[in-house]
């Protein structure tokens, strides 16, 4: 029983630190060239990692771009909306 | 007309041209988004409206209104001062309107302006923010079709594209 109740209080404990994630939408505006270089320019990440986030973005309607605390999430977020990138954040899928 | 309009110089300021009615489209559309930017920014009731503040801030969360309405109220000011900069800073580089139009049609030249690095990432966003604002114009569903049926929608549209192909042009002169 004690086994199974300390098992319990993990599992809580990790769900309580279920990271957030930032997705970017797709949408009909936003050029595929522009999109793959604000992935390139504010997340730091390779042109081929851009272009692929890029193509996850256009074929499956999203992508998660980043993951973290939720605080450094929302900043993600609002810099996205500075781009005019369609951006929510989310708790990360378990 | 087929020669590029943005080029990138040795010093790395990026240089651009445009025709003299380049430019004054690009001066008056710049122009009504500062207009509209404005009078988002005195009106929060409209700025936290559908429509096409809708979509320059949209919502941070899917399905948390509380969440995204807190968001919105940290987030929203800051986002609208930073795109009226954006759009000032494109007018800016424009330069006035006057000096262009002193001289008879005929004889107005083409508008050759300089972007340093700050002032291309204005450009990038300004740009965006106005194809966002003539698609929520046109009604542009999300598979891309233009909805809106109205005398001005061929105008509207030739902009969007133009827009669009400007956009395209700088991405592909900064982005190597």
């Amino acid at each position: 029983m004690t086994k199974t109740a300390e098992h319990t209080e993990l599992r809580e404990a990790v769900s309580l630190d279920r990271p957030w994630v930032t997705l970017v939408w797709d949408d009909p505006v936003n050029l595929m060239s522009y999109v793959a270089y604000v992935f390139r320019s504010y997340f730091g990440v390779t042109p081929k990692q851009a272009e692929r986030l890029m193509l996850q973005v256009h074929n499956n309607g999203r992508a998660v771009v980043a993951t973290g605390n939720r605080e450094s999430m929302e900043r993600h977020v609002e810099a996205m909306h500075g781009y005019g990138l369609m951006a929510t954040l989310a708790k990360a899928d378990e | 007309m087929s020669e590029h309009r943005f080029t990138r110089l040795e010093s790395g300021a990026l240089l651009a041209r445009f025709a003299p009615v380049e430019a004054d489209l690009l001066r008056l559309a710049t122009s009504q988004l500062v207009d509209m930017l404005a009078a988002g920014a005195e009106n929060p009731q409209l700025a936290a409206s559908d429509g096409v503040f809708g979509r320059l801030l949209p919502d941070a969360y899917r399905d948390d209104d509380e969440a995204a309405a807190e968001f919105r109220r940290f987030t929203a000011t800051g986002l609208l001062e930073r795109k009226a900069q954006n759009a000032q800073i494109l007018l800016g580089s424009l330069g006035d309107a006057a000096d262009s139009g002193s001289d008879t049609n005929a004889n107005r030249r083409p508008v050759t302006i300089s972007l340093d690095d700050g002032a291309v990432q204005a450009w990038l966003r300004s740009l965006t923010d106005l194809r966002l604002t003539l698609a929520e114009r046109l009604q542009i569903s999300p598979d891309g079709v233009v909805q809106l049926d109205g005398d001005d929608t061929p105008f509207l549209r030739e902009l969007y594209e133009w827009l669009g192909m400007l956009q395209e042009e700088l991405v592909y002169t900064i982005d190597v």
